[in-house]
């Protein structure tokens, strides 16, 4: 079917909210027939909101053929680059790139675009006719939208009329063999220009300083700082505060931002898309849980998903609206980020109980829209006097915060009569509304306080005078009295409990004032659960929308309830009604639900437990395990033993990344363990500096462990390594991939389970660069001979007693470790032996034609290439080594690296810069470190660390790592361990690529085996030929022009020219590329400033990325990885090219992008139907950052080239 | 081929044959079975076997709301089994945490 569409890009105004703010400058795509209609409403309301103005989406079924005619309206080409779909990348992509003919419009122009719609999903579109980052170019703007594929047969109606509909960002979708469901669309967009009704740049009331940033969703967004001046002015609900009421329905009404309502049960589906331009946002949709990958039964459930830019995902709540438990109400939905979520990233889900015909209003006497019912599902009841249904039977008042909920509160009031004929039959404290538990499950019941105390989070006595944290009831004398160390609260239940919390809020009423923040009357606080069901109305520890305000007052108690139905993992909980202002105190934990019929007990003293970020898990059937909980914090507020702050905002109050990091309230910077010889190589060495203080996790050789990864705080992504260890990334699923890396944000929860093969000291670390250096990292420790301290677990032999005397720090560098002594865990007997000989030593690199270049670098090369590099002969590249399946490789590492070669001898590193910078001179020792393959910790990992051998070489010096490659899993992460601040980003990184067995490596070009490159056919006797193209992405680079002069990037790059105002955060410095290579796009406008030209090898030649190169339908694989080294999270994207999420598993999602790429991830990309995706088109695919700030324009971006006709210098394969 | 087929057949007959017997030979005494689809674990006593389906009066299972009532398991969707005959180790105590 043939399904045809008329799209125009307009120059328009969007009104963001009730307030008047708006964007005069905005942009979209609108369908033809709707343009004079969204225009004349946008003239005659300037300053109000239009419906129609909102992100495009249109829909088309699976099979269908699309035809788009795109007419441009905008004053520069523009274009629409659809991903996901398949077409003819000459004549449908959306570009001007390469040597394709261009495929955008100018001014006045159009286009007609010709699509395949050939899997189910989201197909974002965007513009990439102008990539400019300011607010000059078109995605910041608002020129983005979707075309939603829905199953075969399927058609779509307005859920108001139940009419049909062509466009919208919610629709009734159906299908003659599947139940109807509810579609909403739900475009994150953040740095959109937005005035204020003045025409100014919106302030915010509290600081008298600029707002925060855009940051909404479908171009709305309901900040605190507007809804603040009504409490300011007296307005309304004068009593409070402001952030506790920021979503409450009953102060304000309902917000701007998206309300999408649905009857209880209701089958729904969420189109969530990052349609932004840098944040990588955590999408949080409270009370309910979905699939990470949406067609794969076996992949994690989740309730909180991070989402990095020009990424979309299908959220597909379990059990519909309402969750199992069939909850009714408000339910909050919204960016986790905390500084994005109180600039007004959030909007709703409305789950109603009664029928809305259009007949009925809100408190506030606004009327509520019709909604219809789903077609193939009970007509909800129509409302009555007695029984009108949610939100109309809660006893609140317009203009006043929303009531408290009926039995909850110690003391506090019982049900008005409309609320017991809206109640459930057996109502009771925390499960009014919604009866949370199935059956009569066990109960267990907690008492927890949350308090204020000082917290000192390390030895150097950083401390956050005002933390706030949760404690059981019966630990608070010890904790108060310093008897117990604070830790962040983590609680055990087995699945299946009902889960009973009687929360007392002990804090003071103010959070006082200091250099970080202004004074704030933080009278309330709640106690927000994730996973678990829970009356939303009632137990929710929010106020949000309708709902009551399920939080408590100081010195009262509330009760919550919440059901456990089945193993889940560590569910968050944290406080929802001045999270902004406290939760980067501490007011952050976990509970735990663990399979049914666990004991928990303390590792050390055996004692039975139910809590504790350390403890053994005791099962009667699957095998007892060691259970650990990491939570990552940003924005810690902290000050030194002197009482001055750490990296304070510009102003107090300011959401400028103040603070610091840290995991469990603690943090090990490394600027204070140089040791006494100043080697940064020692720096993580139990041997020379002690143990750190932050968690080492304790067991026994071949102990199970399982890692419950959480972020407490507060808005920044961070990127889990563990060093030697691996896990499946999908645990329920036996298919899955293993990792060694986990990208988080706030509210995710990770289970990472895994055995410990070997006893040694293994790095855990959160790896880019700023977070290490500032502490955030410690130790898995693995004993081979008893301790007194920890217990064994009861199904595994015991351990043998103790005949060696444990390590104690002696202040002097560990002896080198000997990699010969010892096999890998999993190696087998007489296993094929590959060798390599690397060597590290520092050389220019040149990163483009334009004369950009580093002259510090420093690289890994095969011993036989360093000749040729020193000379000139070679432009260095990383190191790509390979290995098979079964192989047992041996990498020599030898260092010649020279004091006098590195750019900052005195130590101190300016730039690219890290929050607390210090004193760090340059290691000349170097190591190889590789994640995810096998090897002996203690010997072959690179690491020197804790109480393990020095596994770093010095000048002059040789050591032969043992990496076994256990199976063909694909690519790995390469780089230095010896000093991260001043070796990784001038280069020490690379890629290993474990390969099926029997493969052989050929050069591309000459078919001649290769040892090395990034570019290889790889030959496999049953499998035939396969291009393998590896793509080593990285940023934080140091380069200087042709001038020798420092470019300062990101905003030496930017198009047309930064904004002086700009504000970059330390992590987004530097330049960034693939491959040591980058084409900036500010040399190519510099040369020829035509947006809409920057991407063209006709204007400009080939990038200096890589230009890799195949005939259609050949066989091939994108390695992907980023060992190198900023916190910024990119997106990567392959034109006109889809692959398998997970590449082992045949139930998983098709992508084409692949989002959350910080440091340590591996990814590999086995492209769907070839070379030319599934209709073998030739022509010029572009591969790039799905950032728009700034990786584009930073010159995160390059070829993929298709040719047509059989090229001399490119053999074809054996077929 | 017809040959082979029939071999495979009775080797099949066999195989569930025995397991009937084994089970039938279990009744009166309690049985651990999973099996690969929901809810995967069954704990109980053997009640009778009806053709080929066993009927377990299952005490325990991954669900507390499934469990104290009776279910019927064909054999060939069992994955493990062990019967506590007489003398035979016990299968573990199963006790939500109270």
């Amino acid at each position: 079917m043939i399904r045809r569409f008329h799209v125009v890009a307009i120059p328009i105004r969007i009104v963001v909210n009730n307030f008047g703010d708006h964007n005069p400058d905005g942009m979209m795509y609108v369908l033809k027939e709707n343009e004079s209609k969204v225009k004349e409403l946008v003239r005659k309301n300037p300053f109000t909101q239009v419906e129609l103005v909102q992100p495009l989406t249109i829909r088309a079924n699976e099979g269908d053929t699309v035809e788009i005619l795109f007419e441009n309206q905008l004053p520069f080409a523009t274009g629409m680059h659809f991903q996901d779909l398949d077409y003819n990348v000459l004549t449908s992509d959306g570009t001007n790139a390469g040597f394709n003919p261009s495929s955008l419009a100018e001014c006045g122009e159009t286009i007609l675009y010709r699509v395949n719609a050939t899997h189910e999903g989201i197909c974002f579109f965007t513009d990439l006719g102008n990539v400019s980052s300011t607010e000059d170019g078109s995605s910041i703007q608002g020129l983005f939208g979707t075309l939603l594929v829905e199953k075969r047969g399927s058609w779509w109606t307005d859920p108001v009329t139940g009419g049909p509909l062509n466009s919208g960002v919610f629709a009734d979708i159906h299908n003659p063999f599947l139940p109807s469901f509810r579609e909403y669309a739900w475009f994150f967009s953040d740095e959109m220009e937005v005035d204020d009704l003045t025409g100014n740049r919106p302030l915010n009331p509290l600081t008298n300083q600029e707002a925060e940033s855009f940051h909404g969703v479908n171009y709305r967004y309901e900040p605190l700082h507007n809804r603040i001046k009504l409490i300011e002015e007296g307005v309304v609900a004068p009593e409070s505060d402001g952030e506790e009421v920021h979503h409450d329905s009953w102060v304000f009404g309902d917000p701007a931002t998206p309300i999408m309502c649905g009857y209880r049960d209701d089958p729904a589906i969420i189109r969530l898309i990052h349609a932004g331009v840098k944040e990588t946002h955590v999408f949080h949709y409270h009370v309910h849980q979905w699939l990470r990958d949406s067609t794969n039964m076996n992949s994690e459930i989740v309730d909180a998903q991070a989402i990095s830019p020009q990424s979309h995902y299908t959220v597909q709540p379990l059990y519909g609206l309402g969750s199992l438990h069939g909850a009714i109400g408000d339910v909050v939905v919204h960016c986790h980020l905390y500084p994005h979520f109180e600039v007004g990233m959030w909007g709703m889900n409305r789950i109603f109980d009664t029928l809305q015909d259009g007949s009925q209003c809100y408190p506030n006497g606004k009327p509520i829209a019709p909604l219809q019912p789903l077609p193939d599902r009970p007509c909800p009841p129509e409302p009555t006097k007695a029984r009108p249904g949610f939100p109309n039977f809660i006893p609140g008042k317009v203009g006043c915060k929303a009531p408290r909920p009926p039995l909850g509160i110690v003391g506090g009031r019982e049900m008005t009569e409309l609320e017991k004929n809206a109640a459930v039959p057996n109502a009771r404290p925390g499960a009014v509304f919604a009866d949370s538990c199935l059956g009569n499950p066990v109960v267990l019941e907690f008492n927890v306080s949350v308090i204020e105390l000082p917290l000192v989070y390390n030895k150097q006595g950083w401390n956050d005078p005002k933390g706030r944290i949760y404690v059981l009831d019966e630990h608070l004398d010890d904790v108060l009295s310093g008897k117990k160390e604070p830790e962040p609260l983590v609680l055990y239940a087995p699945a299946g409990s009902c889960i009973r919390m009687n929360f007392t809020n002990r804090m003071p009423h103010l959070l006082d004032g200091d250099a970080f923040q202004l004074v704030t009357r933080t009278y309330e606080v709640g106690f927000h659960v994730h996973f678990v069901k829970f009356d939303v109305l009632v137990s929710d520890g929010a106020n949000v929308g309708w709902n009551y305000d399920s939080s408590v007052l100081p010195g009262e108690t509330i009760r919550y309830e919440w059901f456990a139905d089945t193993e889940l993992k560590a569910f968050f909980f944290h406080d929802h009604l001045f999270p902004v202002s406290h939760q980067q105190h501490g007011i952050f934990g976990s509970c735990v639900i663990q399979p049914r019929f666990s004991e928990f007990y303390d590792s050390k003293t055996g004692e039975e437990v139910d809590h504790g970020t350390e403890i053994t898990v005791v099962h009667p059937i699957i095998p007892d395990y060691r259970d650990f909980a990491l939570f990552v914090q940003d924005f810690a507020l902290l000050f030194d033993k002197d009482g001055c702050p750490i990296q304070p905002p510009p102003f107090p109050g300011s959401q400028d990344d103040p603070g610091i990091f840290a995991v469990n309230y603690k943090n090990e910077p490394l600027q204070f363990r140089l040791g006494k010889n100043c080697d940064p190589a020692y720096s993580f060495s139990s041997y020379v500096n002690g143990d750190p203080i932050t968690p080492i996790l304790r067991a026994y050789k071949g102990d199970p462990i399982r890692i419950r990864l959480l972020q407490g705080a507060h808005e920044e992504s961070h990127s889990f390594n563990v060093h030697g260890l691996k896990w499946k990334a999908e645990r329920p699923s036996n298919d899955s991939q293993l990792r060694s890396q986990q990208h988080i944000g706030i509210s995710e929860s990770f289970t990472l389970e895994m055995d410990i093969p070997r006893a040694g000291d293994y790095l855990w670390a959160f790896g880019d660069e700023e977070d290490v250096w500032n502490g955030t990292w410690g130790l898995i420790r693995a004993f081979d001979q008893e301790v007194n301290n920890l217990i064994p677990l009861p199904d595994r032999p015991l351990p043998p007693p103790r005949t060696k005397p444990l390590p104690k720090a002696t202040g002097k560098p560990p002896a080198p470790a000997d990699p010969q002594c010892s096999l890998p865990p999993e190696v087998a007997h007489n296993p094929p032996i590959r060798r390599y000989r690397v060597v590290a030593f520092q050389t220019p690199i040149v990163y483009n034609s334009f004369g950009d270049h580093d002259p510090f670098g420093i690289i890994f090369a095969l011993e036989e290439d360093v000749e040729d590099i020193l000379c000139g002969k070679k432009n260095p590249e990383p190191l790509v080594l390979r290995g098979n399946s079964g192989d047992l490789v041996e990498v020599t590492l030898t260092s010649r690296l020279k004091f006098d070669l590195f750019p900052f001898p005195d130590g101190i590193h300016p730039y690219p810069p890290v929050k607390e910078q210090a004193v760090y001179p340059p290691s000349l020792r170097i190591s190889l470190h590789v994640n995810m393959l096998d090897y002996d910790v203690t010997t072959s990992s690179g690491d020197t660390v804790g109480f393990n051998p020095d596994q770093t070489v010095g000048p002059g010096e040789t050591i032969t790592y043992r990496w076994h490659v256990q199976e063909n899993i694909g690519t790995c992460a390469m780089w230095d361990m010896a000093d991260l601040r001043n070796h990784r980003s001038f280069g020490t990184f690379g890629a290993f690529i474990a390969e099926p067995r029997f493969t052989t490596y050929l050069d591309p070009r000459t078919l001649k085996p290769v040892k090395t490159g990034a570019n290889v056919i790889l030959r496999h006797p049953f499998n035939g030929d396969f291009r393998e193209f590896v793509l080593i992405m990285h940023d934080g680079v140091r380069l200087v022009d042709k001038q020798d002069q420092l470019i300062i990037d990101p905003l030496a790059g930017v198009i047309p020219e930064a904004d002086p105002d700009d504000e970059v955060d330390t992590y987004d410095f530097g330049s960034r590329g693939f491959n040591y290579r980058t084409e900036r796009l500010i040399n190519r406008y510099r040369k020829h400033p035509v947006l809409s030209d920057l991407f063209s090898s006709k204007v400009f030649g080939d990038p200096a990325t890589p230009v890799f190169e195949a005939y259609p339908s050949d066989p091939v694989v994108v390695r992907l990885t980023n060992p190198s080294e900023r916190r910024r999270s990119h997106t990567f994207h392959l034109h006109g090219h889809n692959w398998k999420f997970d590449p082992r598993d045949i139930d998983s999602r098709i992508d084409s992008y692949v989002g959350h790429l910080v440091p340590g991830v591996t990814e590999d990309l086995l492209l769907i139907g070839g070379a030319g995706g599934i209709f073998n088109i030739p022509g010029d695919y572009m591969y790039r950052s799905g950032n728009i700030r700034w990786d584009i324009e930073q010159g995160m971006w390059g070829i993929f080239r298709v040719h047509d006709k059989v090229m001399p210098h490119l053999p074809i394969l054996e077929r | 081929m017809i040959h082979k087929f029939s071999n495979s057949d009775s080797y099949n007959t066999i195989h569930d044959q025995a397991l009937e017997d084994y089970f039938r030979a279990g009744i009166g005494y309690k049985a651990l079975i999973l099996t690969p689809s929901y809810p995967f674990l069954f704990i109980g006593e053997i009640l009778s076997l009806i053709e080929d389906h066993i009927e377990l009066m299952v005490q325990t299972t991954h669900f507390a709301q499934l469990e104290n009532r009776t279910w019927l398991i064909h054999v060939h969707n069992i994955e493990v089994f062990y019967i506590e005959f007489p003398g035979e180790p016990c299968i573990p105590e199963l006790n939500d945490i109270a």
